[in-house]
């Protein structure tokens, strides 16, 4: 979400303005904008070539937790490993879901499809994973 | 085009020790090939009992099985993995 469109939230939220205004002005925003970027991204996006994975020890805390973690996966690994889940008996899937429905992810792992594999690893490009551990440490899952 | 494997340096590193390999992926290839052509009548044999037994689901899964081996060993160039710990560090790095 842009700073713009965040801020006009803020507003909205504040009592600021009124919802006919903020809808108006996120229609500017969204015909300003997004549309610049979404243009220049076929020029921009570079596939996904890996995904990385990297735990850091928190600075205070190196001494005592010092473990450093770097674990660079190529996409074709992970396209391998998607399909892989063909492989895998239904009594295993149904025992993962009613594992992640316990966790409180209602999630059905028979939904992930060769075909949408691709769509999966491009969005992945968006995504950047930051996960502050207990010890301070920091994990970071993202694509390059 | 993704070109499999070609090799493997393995690097461990501790107060005691500092120790670096390269394997040599590649020269597995041929030498699977032979092991699979060797042992390919008693996997025949095996498909043929299964299949007279009504198997088939046994056969398919261990075929499929036989293919993701292969897809997945393909797509492992490029896979690096360091872990860096208190009592020293391992890096695996596949190119």
């Amino acid at each position: 979400m842009s700073e713009n469109k965040k801020k006009i939230l803020e507003m909205l939220a504040q009592g600021k303005i009124s919802a006919d205004e903020a809808y108006r002005l996120l229609s500017a925003c969204g015909e300003g904008g997004p549309e610049k970027s979404s243009r220049a991204e076929p020029d921009t996006r570079v596939k996904p070539k890996y995904l990385r994975v990297t735990v850091t020890p928190n600075a205070n805390d190196e001494r005592t937790h010092p473990e450093r973690v770097n674990v660079r996966i190529p996409m074709s690994l992970v396209r391998a490993g998607i399909k892989l889940t063909a492989l895998i008996p239904p009594e295993a899937l149904d025992k993962a879901n009613r594992a992640l429905k316990e966790k409180g992810i209602n999630f059905d792992v028979r939904d992930i499809k060769p075909d949408d594999l691709e769509g999966i690893i491009e969005a992945l490009g968006d995504m950047e994973i930051d996960v502050d551990g207990s010890h301070g440490e920091k994990v970071k899952v993202f694509v390059e | 085009m993704n070109w499999p494997p070609m090799l493997m340096h393995v690097k461990i590193k501790n107060e005691k020790k500092n120790f670096g390999i390269w394997l040599p992926l590649f020269l597995l290839f041929p030498l699977a090939l032979v092991v699979l052509l060797v042992f390919s009548p008693l996997i025949l044999i095996g498909i043929m009992v299964l299949l007279m037994l009504g198997q088939e689901r046994w056969v398919e899964w261990g075929l499929r099985c036989l293919w993701a081996a292969i897809v997945s060993s393909w797509a492992l160039r490029g896979l690096q993995v360091d872990v860096e710990g208190r009592n020293g560090l391992v890096q695996v790095n596949i190119v």
